[in-house]
């Protein structure tokens, strides 16, 4: 299996799944997902169903897979003592974000700071620099309640990064920001794509051209393709299907995988 | 992402003042941000309140501490709400002589332990399994917690309420067993209104029950042959409790 992102060679990979399945009841949400990721960001897209949460709700250990075997930063999940060793290195924003109200944005931001088992003398500095970077300085004694749709994606993605992870899995991240965050946001990505693993789960096909070394798409709990952005964009020459040339192949790579 | 409360840029320093710039500070090793980010987050802390540094040097862990300060059947208002109950249980008793304390206590404290954790009841359930501090601590601090208070409040109760006297601390061990199935059923069924109903229906069936052999409720909230029942039930509820929060609930597979 070939390795995506920045790392050059198995040496490197952090996060590794083989034949992985999720069952629930009798859907197979993921039917033998192979993944070999090294650091960097990778683009997961996929039409609703595709099985991309899924996915992510596993790689986050929410769900243990039904089959399948899984390495993540070179743990084994499986293992309860591992399990929160690799819990304190993740950040994970789920695609609904269940928040506490009367919380302000520095409170929820630290609660979960230390739910990862930061240390204690860490976690004002990092609350900030979380805060800092989704551009949120000037409402961060604000309650969640107060903030707008946009917002809260944000505290969100700043209670993700809190702990600067070396795993971090966001599923749908720019819903609700605008086109000046979402530029913002693909910084930020990048940034953590630098030294860690990021996966991020996406319709935007534009964020995925902009800020993803490779990409993978899924349909139907498979991957039926993984690549680098441009090479879905060549796949999608003379595809009528599509707005964009990157939307154009992401359309025939599905329509030949359901051929 | 971030534009904000960045120091200005030289060229917009007063050049009358004599003060250096980023990149003379960077040159001496000091870095803004970092020093930003210390400020602001002191400035923005919150203040950990007693009943919390408390809980984290029990626990031994700020974020469990910080867990059980959430939880949702302990605000205030919650509380308000159970001790105003059994109030009400603690006048009608000595108005009528029947004694409702110990028929209120195991009621409270099994529907504060269903609403104390899980989907729909924590809003940021979903994160918080995918946290360092599981949330089967979560959920046994928070039960304990809850447990704790409830008994404290009942007891307080039951104290006042003259008639009941005879029968003070005989509610504590259905209440142990009722909170204990709420417990165990909420979690199962990631449905705290499911753990509710079938905690006082069971109450509801052992206080009638009881009642129809004594012909009185003060005999009938008195836990008497009823002992083993409830201490069997307990722990064969909180063990399945512990299973249920193993892994997903609903779901195929566990975390062994």
């Amino acid at each position: 299996m070939a390795v995506a992102g920045k790392g050059n060679g198995n040496a490197n990979v952090s996060v590794r799944a083989r034949s992985l399945t999720q069952r629930f009841g009798r859907t197979d949400a993921l039917k033998g997902v192979d993944l070999a990721l090294a650091p960097g960001v990778f683009g997961l897209l996929g039409p609703n169903g595709a099985g991309k949460t899924t996915l992510l709700r596993t790689l986050a250990t929410i769900i243990p897979p039904s089959g399948g075997t899984l390495r993540l930063l070179g743990l084994d999940p499986t293992q309860s003592d591992q399990r929160r060793q690799l819990r304190r290195r993740l950040g994970y924003l789920p695609q609904s974000l269940g928040y506490y109200p009367n919380f302000t944005v520095a409170e929820f931001v630290e609660y979960f700071a230390l739910l990862k088992e930061m240390p204690s003398s860490d976690v004002n500095r990092a609350v900030a620099h979380a805060i800092e970077r989704v551009g949120l300085s000037d409402r961060a004694r604000s309650k969640l309640k107060t903030l707008s749709g946009g917002m809260v994606r944000r505290v969100g993605i700043a209670q993700a990064v809190v702990n600067e992870p070396d795993l971090l899995l966001l599923d749908e991240p720019t819903a609700g920001l605008d086109p000046e965050q979402r530029v913002g946001f693909r910084t930020l990505l990048r940034e953590i794509g630098e030294h860690g693993v990021v996966i991020v789960s996406t319709h935007l096909v534009e964020d995925v051209a902009a800020a993803c070394s490779t990409v993978a798409l899924m349909d139907a709990g498979r991957i039926v393709f993984q690549g680098t952005p441009d090479h879905l964009t060549s796949l999608g020459t003379g595809h009528a299907v599509g707005d964009s040339p990157l939307e154009r192949g992401y359309s025939r790579v599905l329509a030949e995988a359901r051929a | 992402m971030a534009h904000h409360n960045q120091p200005p840029p030289a060229s917009r320093q007063d050049p009358r003042l004599d003060v250096p710039s980023r990149s003379d500070l960077a040159r001496l090793g000091v870095d803004l941000d970092r020093v930003w980010s210390g400020v602001a987050g002191e400035v923005w802390a919150r203040r950990i309140g007693p009943v919390e540094r408390f809980a984290a040097r029990l626990l031994r862990a700020p974020g469990l501490a910080r867990a059980l300060t959430a939880t949702p059947s302990l605000v205030l208002s919650w509380l308000m709400a159970s001790a105003t109950v059994l109030a009400l249980g603690v006048v009608t008793s000595r108005v009528t002589g029947i004694p409702w304390v110990p028929v209120l206590a195991p009621a409270l404290a099994a529907a504060g332990i269903a609403y104390a954790y899980g989907p729909g009841v924590d809003p940021a359930f979903e994160l918080s399994q995918s946290m360092a501090i599981s949330d089967r601590m979560v959920l046994l601090s928070r039960g304990l917690a809850v447990f704790v208070i409830n008994a404290g409040l009942g007891l307080l109760a039951s104290l006042v309420a003259a008639p009941a006297r005879g029968v003070t601390f005989a509610w504590l061990v259905p209440m142990t067993a009722i909170a204990a199935l709420a417990l165990a059923i909420a979690t199962l069924t990631r449905s705290p209104g499911t753990g509710v109903s079938a905690a006082l229906g069971a109450w509801m069936a052992i206080i009638l029950a009881r009642a129809a052999e004594t012909r009185e409720i003060a005999s009938a909230v008195d836990p008497g042959p009823l002992i083993p029942l409830y201490l069997v039930g307990t722990l064969g509820c909180i063990a399945l409790a512990l299973l249920a929060t193993g892994g997903t609930r609903n779901e195929v597979a566990r975390w062994p």
